[in-house]
């Protein structure tokens, strides 16, 4: 009688420990096969809004040059085609929704605009107005509550730029890589504008062209320039085998102030830019206020990456005068227009009281190699798997890489 | 014995889980988790193609330094944890026609593993240009053929919506100006009533081809106005006397021809019954059709209100026409939809024309032809596409160029070896 019930008891424990391994493993199989299935899911949202985002200009196909109110999403040039994507669609994307980095200009006007950062003072400051939102492209993909994403355009070449002390006059370093990997021979075309302190003439220009050595860097010395207390831009734009890349380098000599100038982007329409006073757009208070004179150039970026000067039309004011702040009967700003055609740099000048300086408006973004982000940030709160997609891309014929980011909303 | 008994039921469990396993296939997790190597490799072709560096890298000699470089690019452009394989194939033709391909040269640098995506692109050798060249329409027979396009500034069209005579004008001198030696735009009705007097000076009047843009209209001069303001359908029997006497090729483009008169002077206070100032239909109508055949073929003029016409719906293109689409490069939607298909009878047989036809006839309405090129043997020809509007250009194109068939000259020169096909195939490490 005792050995069946220990037989009983036995077969019992065994048949429970079996039946529990047996859900375990069924549920496993399960759990992974709906994982796989949503990943998929994910995986071929991301590459469809890639797609969306790389191969459609969008509607109206050229809305990144106009004010007109966008119907479909998409960065594609309407003018090229293929994996090119449009230089100005992307300046009218509000890469902030939480305001921290909008500029209300004039203060306490209400009327803001939207700041895509760039290094050294330099930054394209776009309509508020005009610019879309994570919201509206959400919208117009058809994502919204149902997926977040994001999205990353960077350079493929890193070009950086460095001063090197100890040449007893300005010496520059341009360092190439890809993925890491120095990039060795390859050519650099280079401008630098030295701003002039005194004299009629605002810039003096250089210009060259060289190659990069086998550990992907190229020396450039300029004897006529002292490596300290001088102002200048240094632009470089390199090729190698089909892949374009741009590094760019900036000194101004101001003393203990803050830049004087901040261009901005009025109207994309009409290319209209307001070339404002600083410490109006900034509200620094920062005392004597700079009474601060100003030269425009703006350079057009040709397909071979030359830059050439062109004459740029002004509705209200000439391309070279005087600004100040605070001060009655003085212009704290002056319009001018740029061609909406061309894509280039609107490159000023400012002096006073023998401080220079300059400061860059890359007209199409592409022409200063901006990084630029969009979208939301990924939230452990939802389905923890994010999709990505790369693809190559060219905008203004530099070479670019466009990283999108696509995670499932809720759990 | 239940100890023996459970281990049966586990055995049966562990069997049911296996048979399950086989049949519950999940993707592989380089599809539900990796990066579509795919999109990567073609935009990673395209940008290092986008100035022709690509075409111009893998027609040189493999020694060439400028593959070094591409290699260097490849590595630059491409994330560190995927690696790839560029493999560049030659591609040439044997005299019956089977394509070869042929390693040119191969660069990577890794093991791509058994998981990897790859995409090709044909490149041609920027060495090589690729021209061509038409006939010129009546070269191949000695005639110096003159196309006159009817761009009429006083007449209105009609059965041309979304158009203006003037509009389709353009697009015709567009499509057609390079089959002829020469082609002229008549750009007033007083222009046309010298081209019927004979007494226009630009181009050959005899032999001419003449397209009239204005759709179911067709424009009048003042003086032809007056002369038939009775019977303005007789007008009609004039043009088709003028088709003949100058063995003209007439082009009526859409809807049913000579269906009203148009110049927008004398008419300037009538309507076509739709609004459309300028144009009369007493007395035309269909019996401008009739008039127009009448004269075409000679006979004596009488007015004659029996319509020719039929609606025949959905046609489509003949597959002699289709052919045509790629050898001229002209693409017209393959079907259409035939409003006014006219009576075979009635051209073929009543008045002897034989047609060179641009569609194949409905099988419900075999009697009835949509569109074609209607030859009188006596001399002159009629094209009528008796298609819907809103018109298509290109379906009157096609038809004149299926009825003089003129030939495209291809060439090709530079390097014999033209094409080579890239192929890049990407493998992501580390994951897949």
């Amino acid at each position: 009688m005792a050995g069946a019930t220990i037989d009983h008891m036995i077969s019992l424990t065994i048949l429970i420990s079996a039946l529990l391994v047996a859900m375990l493993m069924y549920s496993n199989l399960f759990a992974t096969a709906v994982a796989y299935d949503v990943n998929r899911q994910v995986a071929t949202k991301a590459s469809d809004i890639m797609n969306t985002i790389c191969l459609s200009p969008g509607n109206p196909v050229n809305w990144g040059e106009t004010n007109a109110t966008v119907l479909g999403f998409g960065l594609q040039d309407p003018d090229s085609g293929g994996y090119t994507l449009s230089p100005y669609s992307m300046m009218r994307l509000s890469s902030s929704s939480s305001g921290s980095q909008l500029v209300e200009y004039p203060i306490g006007s209400g009327v803001y605009y939207n700041n895509i950062s760039a290094n050294f003072g330099d930054a394209i400051y776009t309509p508020l107005g005009t610019c879309i939102d994570y919201d509206e492209v959400s919208d117009l993909l058809g994502i919204t509550g149902e997926y977040g994403f994001n999205f990353e355009i960077k350079p493929t070449l890193d070009v950086s730029v460095s001063k090197v002390s100890g040449y007893g006059h300005l010496a520059l370093k341009v360092d190439v890589t890809g993925s890491g990997l120095p990039l060795g021979g390859a050519t650099v075309r280079h401008y630098l504008w030295h701003v002039i302190k005194t004299g009629s003439s605002a810039i003096v220009p250089y210009y060259g062209v060289n190659s990069t050595d086998s550990f992907g860097s190229l020396l450039l010395e300029y004897n006529a320039i002292a490596d300290v207390n001088e102002a200048y831009y240094f632009i470089s734009y390199v090729s190698l085998s089909g892949l374009n890349g741009v590094g760019y380098y900036s000194q101004d000599f101001l003393g203990p102030y803050p830049q004087f100038i901040v261009p901005l982007v009025s109207n994309f329409d009409t290319g209209k830019v307001i070339i404002a006073h600083s410490w109006g757009v900034n509200g620094y208070t920062q005392t004597p206020v700079p009474a601060v004179d100003f030269n425009a150039t703006f350079f057009v970026l040709t397909s071979d990456f030359q830059l050439q000067s062109l004459e740029i039309a002004n509705s209200s004011s000439a391309d070279t005068g005087k600004l100040n702040y605070g001060v009655s009967g003085a212009k704290s700003n002056v319009t001018t227009t740029l061609p909406t055609s061309e894509v280039g740099l609107l490159f000023i000048t400012y002096k006073w009281n023998n401080y220079v300086g300059s400061v860059v408006l890359p007209w199409g973004v592409g022409t200063l190699g901006i990084n630029y982000s969009f979208g939301n940030e990924f939230s452990s709160a939802g389905y923890g798997f994010v999709a990505t997609e790369i693809r190559q891309v060219t905008i203004d014929g530099i070479s670019y890489q466009v990283k999108v980011s696509v995670w499932k909303l809720g759990s | 014995m239940r100890t023996v008994e459970v281990l049966f039921v586990i055995v049966i469990l562990l069997t049911a889980f296996a048979i399950t396993t086989q049949f519950a296939v999940l993707p592989s997790p380089s599809e539900a988790f990796g990066t579509n190597l795919r999109g990567l490799s073609q935009s990673t072709l395209e940008i290092l193609d986008a100035k022709g560096v690509l075409s111009e890298t893998v027609f040189k000699d493999i020694s060439d330094p400028a593959w070094a470089e591409l290699q260097k690019a490849l590595s630059a452009s491409l994330p560190l944890n995927v690696v790839y394989n560029m493999s560049v194939y030659d591609l040439s033709e044997n005299s019956e026609g089977v394509v070869t391909y042929e390693l040119v040269h191969s660069i990577s640098d890794a093991s791509l593993g058994a998981n990897s995506e790859a995409v090709s692109s044909l490149v041609t050798s920027p060495d090589v240009t690729f021209t061509q060249d038409p006939q010129k329409v009546g070269e191949s027979t000695g005639q110096n053929i003159t196309l006159y396009i009817l761009n009429c500034s006083d007449a209105n069209g009609w059965w041309v919506t979304g158009y203006t005579g003037q509009t389709l004008a353009t697009e015709f001198y567009n499509f057609l100006s390079p089959y002829f030696t020469t082609t002229v735009l008549i750009n007033t009705t007083a222009q046309l009533g010298s081209l019927l007097d004979g007494t226009f000076s630009e181009g050959n009047i005899q032999n001419a081809v003449v397209i009239n843009t204005f759709g179911e209209a067709v424009p009048i001069p003042s003086s032809y106005a007056a002369n038939y303001s009775g019977d303005l359908a007789e007008y009609c029997y004039v043009l088709g006397q003028k088709v003949n006497n100058y063995n003209w090729n007439w082009v009526s483009i859409v809807g049913y021809p000579f269906y009203y008169v148009t110049n927008v002077n004398y008419f300037s206070s009538v309507d076509n019954g739709w609004g459309i100032y300028g144009m009369e239909d007493d007395n035309v109508k269909q019996a401008g059709l009739n008039a127009f055949l009448q004269g075409l073929n000679d006979v004596p003029y009488s007015h004659n209100s029996n319509g020719i016409t039929k609606a025949v719906n959905v046609v489509y293109f003949s597959s002699e026409a289709l052919e045509l689409f790629n050898y001229y490069g002209v693409y017209p939607n393959d079907y259409q939809t035939s409003s006014r298909a006219l009576s075979k009878s009635v051209l073929l047989d009543t008045y002897g024309l034989s047609a060179t036809e641009l569609f194949t006839r409905p099988s419900s309405d075999p009697n009835y032809i949509p569109a074609a090129t209607y030859t009188n043997s006596e001399g002159g020809a009629f094209t009528a596409v008796g298609l819907t509007r809103t018109p298509d250009a290109r379906v009157a194109v096609i038809g004149l160029l299926m009825y003089y068939h003129p030939t495209i000259y291809k060439s090709v020169f530079g390097a014999g070896s033209t094409t080579r096909l890239v192929t890049l195939q990407l493998s992501q490490q580390g994951g897949a």
